[in-house]
């Protein structure tokens, strides 16, 4: 007996128009969303062609902001330490998740507890993490430096500063890729293992010819997260070292803030909030460039 | 890894399992550790993995002194606030997108995912411009309401209609219910599951939210706990245990939730990424 | 009165013109059928009678008031889906009395009339269960009780059956059946299955490619197909066809020529063709008689397959000129021919049909009555 066709509402049934009761249930989400983002977001862009104060909006004066910008190497500092922050987290965070994923994965008898303890951290919010960051880390009581039997200052070194806050982040943020690992590892259908076992194929061999190459899509998009999230750094930094010490640590967004609200140069601010997002998308298309490029390749 | 592995592989991956738990879970329990002594031993040179003297000093000096309770109030109302209003208007719009035949929906569904686009941070300036201007600064509608606008939650729901089979909203609709009705009636007791998730995951996430709270807070009392844990130098002084324990009472309920709906949690994240549990 | 006025309905998706312009009337307390192959747009017509898809033009009534844009709600009619529709979350006494809820029905009158049509459909039981935790035919049957509790002026059912296993059909056939009769409603069914239109409808409509091909009694469907596609539609096995050629018309009979070369006589008015025209002749299985050898009027055929079902014996047989297998029914007395062997068939010409080159029936000629007077059609 044949399973009915349930029809799903898909543009091929055509029911009456329903445009009131449409309106009645999107307006709340409308009216937030015109306030609250894209209102924002047309302001953002035209601010950034002003020269204006925090609460008010003074001479419109074109791309000058951006000619500053250009030459502004602060930014450029900025951009770089943001950068560097992304190179130290985004390998980790992707290899240990996956590493924990293939744990957990693994040990299902431990399972929900080894899931618990690996995921637990992620649901934290950020000042804890700052918080008990700062007492491990202290030069003298902190535990780090117990264990190492050092006294360094790690958040005041100019040179372990970022790598510092880098490390804490990874302990913070790398349930969430455990995750999406897990999600994928669960999506490989048993039989290709059953298959491969029968072929011969055991431990390393298993992972590098089965496992691996089914998690390549998973392991992209774990790679693109990573970087886009690791881009938008600012509490960790701002919390632990407030951008120092001497400005090895101002991320981005952190040299953004200080323009709007330190220096109350709202304009500014906008143009650099501008090339923000454009080095955003732009790192997220050449990512996935790259990732079609290799597929050609591969094929 | 599934299927058959040898022992050698097995010993590996166990003890690599128990070392990594072990350093995942050693912050917290040292942080525990910290807070559960006196002051003083926390930076006496004589080092000890647990407390040599057990105290719940350190927890009731910080519900005590600054304003630990306070911000533990001020998250519980922002964070219950952003989820109940995101819920709401996220599943009324998402119901629409699904399921009614508007002019301009693919249109305005795509402007809605748009926002995944443009990253949060770069309108801090103008929101907070705009705020100013609504008088909301520092007040409790300005920390929740820009929280509301989830593309994501919106994504997800609408994903989730899509799959429900249309003959039940017909069946509703023959029945006499309107758009409204359908979506209380119908469609929000089918999604009960994805539902809870959803509010869960924007639970732990407007709780977490440091960003925004610390660009439109500007009093201590009006604080919320990520912001206010930042200020507990200033509170408590450098007195670690105090500090740990504050931090600890801070994390308590998102742990919580999580600890009690893992599932959950594991789901709505997953939901939100994109992927399929 | 709940009569249901079709007048030159169409349906437009986009540039596809899906229903081509469809005239009906359905009378109050009628039960009628309708059918037709997957995608004939019987579905479709009984959705827009719903209220579910828009009009893409012509008029509806129902009960002699314009409906086109009237809420699905206050139509007066109700649905029973193919799917059951069932609302996961509630009991069945709430599936059952959410309509009554919605239209603010007070408790008491609520509790009532849903107690009553479970009592007709015998779910009372049930009521306080979940969907899940009832079989396919409980599910059904709530499904119906739904309907019935709204009191609807026009009972709509879209292949109700068709989520249900053999024997359970068979059952639930009768069933719907006797409801009609103790509710009197006028009922619109649809269905593919030609077993349940011959069976539950007093009128049957037969939709082919978004048009109604004809309208009539289950028997004048049967006996007088207006064309091919109905001919072959109704009746299983299907009618058997055999390429003909007109030779000639003698009074009240037509003499085609088979592909074999011999000739046969057909009880039809032919007056409209010519000599040489090309037809189709068609004899249903049941008609067609195996006699020992070929010759003599009896055409020449070899037996292909022979099925036996138990009540009766389906002989399957290759006839030179003729496409695919021709099929005979055959009672279980009796022997029957083995497969090989090279035997005659026979049939009366007053049991025989023609149809011209477009597929349309020619009109019975006037001895065909009396030929036919006192045959019983058999189905199956």
């Amino acid at each position: 007996m044949e399973r009915p066709r349930i029809p799903l509402a898909t543009a091929a049934a055509s029911p009456p128009r329903e445009n009131l009761p449409a309106l009645a249930l999107l307006a709340p989400f409308l009216i937030a969303f015109l306030l609250f983002f894209l209102v924002p977001a047309v302001e953002t862009f035209w601010l950034s062609l002003t020269e204006s104060s925090l609460t008010r909006t003074s001479a419109f004066v074109g791309l000058e902001n951006y000619a500053t910008l250009v030459q502004d190497t602060s930014f450029w500092d900025a951009l770089g330490n943001t950068f560097y922050f992304a190179l130290l987290t985004v390998i980790p965070l992707t290899a240990i998740g996956l590493v924990m994923a293939l744990l957990v994965n693994r040990f299902v008898a431990a399972q929900g507890w080894l899931q618990g303890v690996f995921f637990l951290p992620f649901v934290l919010p950020i000042s804890v993490m700052t918080l008990i960051a700062d007492w491990m880390l202290q030069p003298s009581s902190g535990v780090i430096n117990h264990i190492l039997g050092i006294q360094r200052p790690w958040l005041a070194d100019p040179t372990w500063a970022l790598p510092a806050v880098a490390i804490g982040t990874v302990w913070w943020t790398v349930g969430f890729n455990m995750l999406l690992f897990l999600a994928g590892l669960r999506n490989i259908p048993a039989e290709q293992y059953e298959a491969a076992a029968l072929d011969g194929a055991r431990g390393w061999k298993l992972f590098a010819n089965i496992t691996w190459p089914a998690l390549r899509p998973v392991t992209v998009t774990c790679l693109i997260l990573q970087v886009i999230a690791s881009l938008k750094v600012f509490g960790q930094t701002y919390i632990l070292t407030s951008g120092g010490p001497f400005n090895t640590t101002r991320v981005t967004l952190h040299y953004m803030y200080e323009t709007a609200f330190t220096q109350s140069d709202a304009g500014y601010a906008a143009a650099i909030a501008m090339a923000f997002v454009a080095v955003v998308i732009l790192l997220s298309l050449l990512q996935v460039w790259i990732v079609r490029w290799l597929e050609k390749r591969e094929s | 890894m599934n299927g058959k592995s040898n022992l050698g592989w097995t010993v590996i991956g166990a003890a690599s399992a128990v070392l990594l738990a072990a350093l995942w879970a050693a912050p917290l329990l040292w942080a525990l550790s910290t807070a559960l002594r006196p002051e003083l031993e926390t930076v006496s040179a004589d080092f000890h993995w647990l407390p040599q003297t057990w105290t719940l000093d350190a927890f009731a000096r910080t519900l005590g002194a600054g304003n630990l309770l306070r911000w533990l109030f001020n998250s519980a109302l922002v964070a219950l606030s952003v989820t109940v209003v995101t819920m709401a208007i996220s599943l009324m719009a998402a119901y629409a997108f699904s399921q009614l035949r508007f002019r301009g929906r693919s249109l305005l569904f795509g402007l809605a995912m748009l926002a995944f686009l443009l990253p949060f941070e770069a309108l801090l300036v103008p929101l907070f411009r705009t705020m100013n201007q609504l008088g909301m600064i520092n007040s409790y509608a300005g920390i929740v309401l820009p929280q509301v606008v989830s593309p994501v939650v919106i994504y997800v729901f609408k994903q989730f209609f899509d799959g429900i089979p249309a003959d039940f909203r017909e069946a509703a609709v023959m029945d006499g219910a309107g758009p409204l009705r359908v979506l209380w009636s119908v469609y929000l007791p089918i999604s009960g599951n994805i539902v809870w998730a959803m509010a869960i995951v924007t639970f732990i996430a407007a709780w977490n939210n440091f960003l925004w709270p610390f660009i439109i807070v500007t009093s201590n009392d009006m604080m919320t706990i990520p912001l206010g844990l930042t200020q507990t130098y200033d509170a408590f002084g450098v007195r670690y245990a105090q500090l740990m324990a504050a931090a600890l009472l801070g994390a308590l309920p998102v742990a919580l939730a999580y600890v009690l709906f893992q599932k959950k949690v594991t789901q709505g994240f997953l939901a939100a990424s994109g992927l399929k549990g | 009165m709940a009569s249901v006025t079709l007048r030159g309905i169409e349906k437009r998706y986009g540039d596809n013109l899906v229903i081509k312009g469809v005239d009906l009337d359905v009378d109050d307390g009628q039960f009628v059928v309708f059918v037709g192959p997957s995608g004939c747009g019987k579905s479709t017509l009984l959705r827009m009678i719903a209220g579910l898809e828009d009009i893409s033009a012509g008029s509806l009534e129902l009960g002699g008031k314009p409906c086109n844009d009237v809420e699905p709600a206050r139509r007066g009619i109700a649905m029973v889906f193919q799917s059951y529709a069932l609302y996961p979350h509630m009991t069945v006494a709430e599936n059952m009395g959410f309509a009554l809820k919605l239209a603010k029905v007070p408790k008491a009158e609520i509790a009532q009339r849903v107690e009553r049509a479970a009592a007709i459909l015998q779910i009372g039981h049930l009521l306080e269960r979940k969907p899940k935790a009832l079989s396919g035919g409980q599910r059904q049957r709530v499904a119906i009780g739904r309907a019935i509790v709204r009191k609807p002026e026009v009972f709509l059912f879209d292949e109700p059956l068709s989520n249900l296993d053999a024997a359970l059909r068979a059952q639930t056939r009768v069933e719907l059946a006797h409801l009609h009769r103790e509710l009197g409603s006028t009922m619109i069914y649809v269905t593919h299955d030609q077993v349940e239109a011959m069976t539950l409808g007093q009128k049957i409509v037969v939709f082919n490619g978004g048009r109604i091909e004809q309208v009539g009694t289950p028997l004048e469907l049967y006996e007088r197909p207006a064309n091919l596609f109905v001919a072959g539609f109704l009746g299983s096995p299907r009618m058997n066809f055999i390429p003909a050629t007109l030779a000639g018309e003698e009074g009240a009979t037509a003499a085609v020529r088979l592909p074999d070369g011999s000739v046969a006589e057909v009880a039809a008015d032919v007056a409209r063709a010519r000599v040489g025209a090309t037809l189709t002749l068609g004899i249903r299985p049941e008609h067609l008689r195996i006699v020992g050898e070929a010759g003599h009027g009896a055409i020449a055929a070899t037996v292909g397959l022979v099925e036996y079902l138990g009540d009766v014996v389906l002989v399957h047989l290759q006839v030179p000129g003729v496409d695919g297998m021709l099929a005979a029914k055959v009672g279980t007395g009796g022997a029957t021919p083995a497969v090989g062997s090279r035997v005659g068939l026979r049939f009366d010409a007053g049991q025989a049909y023609l149809f011209d080159e477009a597929g349309l029936a020619f009109a019975p000629s006037r001895t065909r009555e009396t030929l036919q007077a006192g045959q019983t059609a058999g189905i199956q």
